[in-house]
């Protein structure tokens, strides 16, 4: 070679190494920990809270009805009334107290509310708002509003505020008190501030402003919401209850389940929700960490529609229960998941904790013998794609079952489809495309009723529905339990329909996942409560 | 020269007319009822009915395209059913981030991919041109995916060299916003903590985002080094002497710079690509997640709009690329 | 040019040799997987196996549902092989058709045909496969009818440029004074000396398809659960990376060694067939 080769060569390996020293120092040097800047709040004052939040789509509570958007409201925003860890029953909260009385075929639910109640401007919280705020709602009709007009068939003018600190409603008697309480206490009865929403309405009634502003009266107020990335709550310094105590929580976006491994581990979150529960064993045995199971109410079922062959014979559908290895499927979820095979969910008035199912291939041959099903039938079942039931996912938990039922005989063919068309064909009225579903369900409020109406209820348009179960007789028993006066009647009541739709329902119901927190140790007032809105209480939670 | 670049623009315009078709396409094959879809899940029959004169449906296809290439050119892309707001706006939110991302890996492979290819070439047979085909080898051929969830548990979970997942930490804000690319902005506002540590948030995704780009690059800057190193006017200057051989270089440069300049405007595509599973994997907030998000939920006008998006910047870079080389050397005419 | 000539200068390179090898042995262990798998594919055992770590029982592991990673592998590259295959075959056939006709005609349906794939060609490739994947709705059968529109505009480009090239031979000529009816011009003359860089790029995209179709199953719009699709497969141990590491070590290493296998022919191929494009 000669010498210009050589010196093109010696420059070549000088860049390389310059560029090698570069990564080597850059890889060598510990990360820089950020300094914050003046009137920053440091990380030891941030509580970080690290889960998916890819199903936010609004921050106004009248608008909301996803669970990670929920968790941000419920602690921007308050209800007259809400539910608390340890004791039963609806406990005051913007109100301080309530009267129910009837008048004529309505009950008349009056409220009073609590005169130290403030919206984070310092306005004190009046009747007028909660008019104004419930109003809106119904006004806006997105979808959570089919609580209050649907579900307690309320109008505006079912509202009115007499004065200030007094709130009146009313609403039919096939509508009980008990279940009222309990769906108030969901984000779309929020209270909202009437003046600083009417001042920013351009032409939704403030919906868009909501979404990077707060106009409440809960222990945060909205600093900010940045797409896809996180959403930022500072502690509202005119809190009229107990101050929170962080002053800030970033609630951050981290879909992939390993990345939310590492951001714990290292620190970088205080809390993460959803561990599989493989990682919730590599955790185990580390000192800095601390892993919460916390129970879900959510309800992991396979829908069978009753109108279409094979399930319009009720012993094919018994069959189909009686071919599950529902052990196997608990081991599936590595634990993660409560059996339980009734559609009113655990901890709710109601629950039996019945199990009538194990798997019994015999029987389940016989039963489809019985009913001339033969061998090597096939079934279409629709599976969510890529969607999670709990700690594992719909697609793993279909490929379980089409295992099981392969046992007795039945052929599933799984079709994966997106949720979004999934849900579109469930709710269609093309029987012979959903012969068998696979989709889960979550009350919308912690009344038993919340279940067993949708689940039962043909005319209600909703899962009994979308499965072509019509049953009068069962459906009337469900009306009677929803407004059934004491508590014992209800429990009593919902023993029995419970008992029905085990063997006559168009239901096999697998579990309730159970979703899992971790925390960092040094946390302290961690509290997750399934029947409150929302579940997990930022402000109770220190360092 | 100018009906050269005319020529070049015109038919860019074609390209696009036909990219708007295509999507205009793809979404009529959809099995989803954009008025039941937009209406939500709540929606009464009546209401979609309506919904569906409102949005024009019932109108024969080819005015219904008509529609929509108007509102297009007026830059109204329609409303993304799932975030409720105007395509157009998401797509400007997200867009920074992935071409921050592109603009790095398309860095690294420059840096990391040329130097490497040109010392391979004048190297050739040797232990570097060995390596340097290796790493060719398996950057060509490696899933991206999997690079970025092993690079993210070894050097974030395991070691703590790099940081995880998105474009800063958590307790810093952004930077003013002027470009939207944080690096970028951070220098203009002279916001140095932050720009340390979006550089830092970029090192990882950039370098599992480029490698793939660094190895077609090394390649292609190979095979060109080698192509003009064996014209024979090399082999004349070889036996020369020195100042004859550094001259020569330069031509060798020179020559084999083309294929590789295209090369680069044909990588961006592969970047945008990539970027869809590097953004997903490292919860990078840009268009590649908010493709698979809009897919996964058959969010027509968002998957539209994004892909109309891609399918535009594409073809124009390589536009940009061609007409920019051609100034460079008139003598070319890329066609 | 003959297939004789071609293997005899490959010979002459032993990193395209050993890409061969490889690709026939994947081929190989592709074919005969029903006969050499431990276990079925979708045989599973959850309460014996669930995530085992490899061991004599199950070789290379098991999953979540206990099933067998080493039968899951073989099942693996059945797919993966035949996707390589399948797609370019498609794709190759009808670009080199369409560019056949194309750059032979010339004229206006030239100009249409290059318009037509400059549309195709306007679209980054995972993105359009996206979109169309997620309009189909989410398969294999599905995504592969995805990279076929991607790639077919590839063939057509490069077989029209090689046409342009070659009409103007003298052999050409000749056939064309002779009276030889244009298709047969077409299939017999032309195509066969159209043949060297259509290989060339056909081991290539064999070897990008794999990662295409790998990537799409990944982020869920291609293979679904529970076929074992090497990219399904890392979706599937995606959690588990770095603590039950076979599960994805095995589809990764998989998808590495095969497409590296094709580019290694393809780069054979091109420097056997290379200096006789440039004539």
């Amino acid at each position: 070679m000669t010498t210009l080769n050589l010196q093109r060569r010696q420059q070549l390996y000088a860049v390389l190494a310059v560029l090698v020293v570069a990564l080597l120092v850059v890889a060598c040097a510990a990360p820089v920990a950020p300094a914050a800047t003046a009137g920053e709040i440091s990380r030891e004052d941030t509580l970080i809270f690290a889960s998916d939040l890819t199903d936010i789509l609004t921050l106004d509570p009248a608008v909301a009805y996803e669970f990670s958007g929920i968790q941000a409201e419920g602690s921007i925003y308050e209800t007259l009334v809400s539910f608390t860890t340890g004791q039963a029953g609806v406990q005051p909260l913007l109100a301080e107290s309530w009267e129910t009385t009837e008048e004529g075929d309505s009950w008349v639910l009056t409220f009073t509310l609590n005169p130290d109640a403030t919206f984070a401007s310092g306005n004190p919280v009046t009747a007028a708002d909660v008019v104004y705020s419930w109003g809106r709602a119904i006004d806006l009709n997105k979808s959570p509003a089919f609580l209050l007009i649907d579900v307690l068939q309320l109008t505006k003018e079912s509202l009115s505020a007499p004065d200030a600190q007094t709130f009146v409603v009313k609403f039919p008697k096939t509508v009980s008190p008990q279940v009222f309480l309990s769906v108030i206490t969901f984000t779309v009865a929020a209270v909202v501030e009437q003046a600083v929403i009417e001042a920013n309405a351009g032409e939704d009634m403030g919906s868009t402003w909501l979404n990077d502003n707060s106009a409440g009266s809960g222990p945060y107020v909205l600093n900010k919401w940045e797409r896809a990335v996180q959403v930022v709550l500072d502690a509202n310094p005119n809190y009229w209850g107990e101050a929170p105590k962080l002053p800030r929580v970033i609630m951050q976006s981290v879909s992939e389940a390993a990345n939310r491994q590492a951001a714990l581990e290292t620190g970088d979150a205080d809390i993460v929700q959803d561990l599989s529960p493989e990682q919730k064993v590599a955790l185990e045995g580390n000192p800095d960490i601390e892993i919460i199971n916390a129970d879900n109410t959510q309800l992991i079922y396979i829908g069978m529609n009753a109108m279409t062959a094979p399930f319009d014979n009720p012993d094919v559908r018994e069959a189909v229960r009686y071919a599950i290895n529902y052990e196997e499927i608990i081991a599936l979820t590595g634990g993660d998941a409560k059996l339980t095979q009734e559609v009113i969910p655990v901890g709710f008035l109601g629950y039996t904790g019945e199990l009538p199912f194990t798997q019994d291939i015999e029987k389940a041959k016989a039963l489809l013998a019985g009913a001339g099903i033969p061998e090597g039938t096939e079934i279409t079942a629709l599976v969510p794609a890529a969607f999670p039931a709990g700690p594992i996912d719909f697609p793993t938990l279909a490929a379980k079952i089409q295992s099981d039922l392969a046992e007795v005989g039945l052929v599933l063919n799984l079709q994966q489809l997106q949720v979004a068309e999934l849900l579109n064909i469930y709710r269609s009225e093309d029987a012979a495309a959903k012969q068998m579903v696979f989709i889960l369900w979550g009350p919308d409020y912690p009344d038993p009723d919340g279940n067993m109406t949708p689940f039962t209820n043909y005319a209600a348009k909703s899962i009994a529905w979308r499965n072509g179960w019509d049953n009068p007789e069962i459906a009337e028993m469900t009306a009677q339990a929803a407004i059934a006066a004491t508590a014992e009647e209800r429990i009593q009541l919902y023993a029995d329909i419970t008992e029905r739709v085990f063997h006559e329902g168009p239901y096999a119901v697998l579990y309730q996942p159970i979703r899992t927190y971790g925390l960092r140790s040094n946390l302290e007032g961690f509290d997750f409560n399934p029947s409150d809105t929302p579940s997990l209480n930022f402000a109770a939670i220190s360092k | 020269m100018i009906r050269f670049i005319l020529r070049r623009l015109l038919g860019l315009v074609f390209v696009m007319l036909g990219v708007s078709i295509f999507t205009f396409a793809i979404a009529q094959v959809v099995p989803v009822d954009p008025a039941a879809a937009a209406l939500g899940a709540k929606a009464r029959e009546d209401q979609i009915a309506a919904y569906r004169l409102e949005l024009g449906l019932d109108r024969p296809v080819w005015e219904q395209y008509a529609h929509y290439v108007g509102r297009l050119l007026q830059g109204d892309l329609g409303n993304s059913i799932r975030t409720r707001r105007p395509v157009a706006d998401d797509l400007l939110d997200f867009f920074p981030a992935t071409f921050e991302l592109a603009l790095a890996a398309l860095i690294v492979s420059l840096l990391f991919g040329i130097p490497f290819g040109i010392l391979a070439a004048l190297r050739r047979n040797s232990w570097v041109d060995g390596l340097a085909r290796l790493i060719a080898l398996i950057g060509g051929s490696m899933p991206i995916f999997y690079v970025g969830l092993l690079g993210l548990g070894l050097f974030y979970r395991q070691l703590r060299w790099l940081p995880g997942q998105g474009r800063l930490d958590s307790t810093l804000n952004p930077p003013e916003l002027i470009t939207g690319l944080f690096t970028l902005d951070a220098l203009l506002t002279r916001n140095w903590v932050v720009l340390e540590n979006a550089i830092w948030h970029l090192i990882l995704p950039a370098l599992t985002l480029g490698y793939f780009s660094t190895a077609v690059l090394l390649r292609i800057t190979r095979s060109s080094m080698l192509e003009a190193l064996s014209q024979d006017y090399v082999r004349t200057a070889r036996s020369k002497g020195l100042r004859e051989q550094w001259v020569v270089l330069r031509h060798v440069f020179k020559n084999a710079l083309p294929p590789v300049l295209t090369t680069i405007g044909l990588t961006f595509g592969s970047l945008l690509s990539g970027a869809v599973l590097t953004e997903t994997v490292f919860g990078w907030p840009g268009l590649g997640k908010y493709a698979t998000t809009s897919v996964s939920n058959l969010d027509l006008p968002a998957v539209m709009g994004v892909t109309l998006l891609a399918a535009i910047i594409y073809p124009a870079v390589n536009t940009l690329v061609d007409i920019g080389y051609s100034l460079v050397d008139p003598r070319v005419q890329v066609d | 040019m003959l297939f004789s000539d071609v293997f005899r200068r490959l010979r002459k390179e032993p990193l395209a040799l050993l890409g061969l090898f490889l690709i026939v042995l994947f081929f190989l262990l592709a074919l005969g997987a029903p006969l050499i798998s431990p276990f079925g594919p979708n045989e599973q055992d959850i309460i014996g196996a669930k995530l085992a770590p490899p061991s004599w029982q199950h070789w290379m592991g098991a999953d979540i549902l206990g099933r067998d990673m080493l039968s899951r592998m073989l099942y693996g590259a059945r797919i993966s092989v035949f996707v390589g295959l399948a797609v370019v075959a498609v794709a190759g056939s009808f670009g080199t058709l369409v560019g056949l006709f194309a750059g032979y005609r010339r004229g206006w349906i030239d100009e249409i045909v290059m318009r037509i794939t400059d549309i195709f060609l306007a679209f980054p490739p995972l993105i359009l496969a996206m979109a169309i994947a997620g309009a189909l709705g989410p398969s294999l059968t599905n995504a592969l009818i995805a990279v076929v529109v991607v790639l077919w505009p590839i063939y057509a480009r490069l077989v029209r440029g090689q046409v342009l090239i070659l009409r103007e031979r003298e052999f050409i000529e000749a056939a064309q004074t002779i009276g030889v009816p244009g298709h047969q011009l077409l299939l017999r003359h032309l195509l066969p000396n159209v043949l060297a860089p259509l290989l060339v790029q056909a081991s290539f995209d064999m070897g990008s398809s794999i990662l295409i179709i790998a990537g799409l199953s990944f982020i869920g719009f291609g293979a679904q659960p529970p076929t074992p699709e090497w990219g399904v497969m890392i979706s599937d141990g995606r959690n588990y990376i770095t603590t039950q590491w076979w599960l994805t070590a095995g589809p990764a290493a998989g998808i590495l060694l095969l497409v590296a296998a094709f580019n290694l022919l393809g780069d054979g191929l091109r420097d056997v067939l290379d200096p006789r494009l440039r004539r």
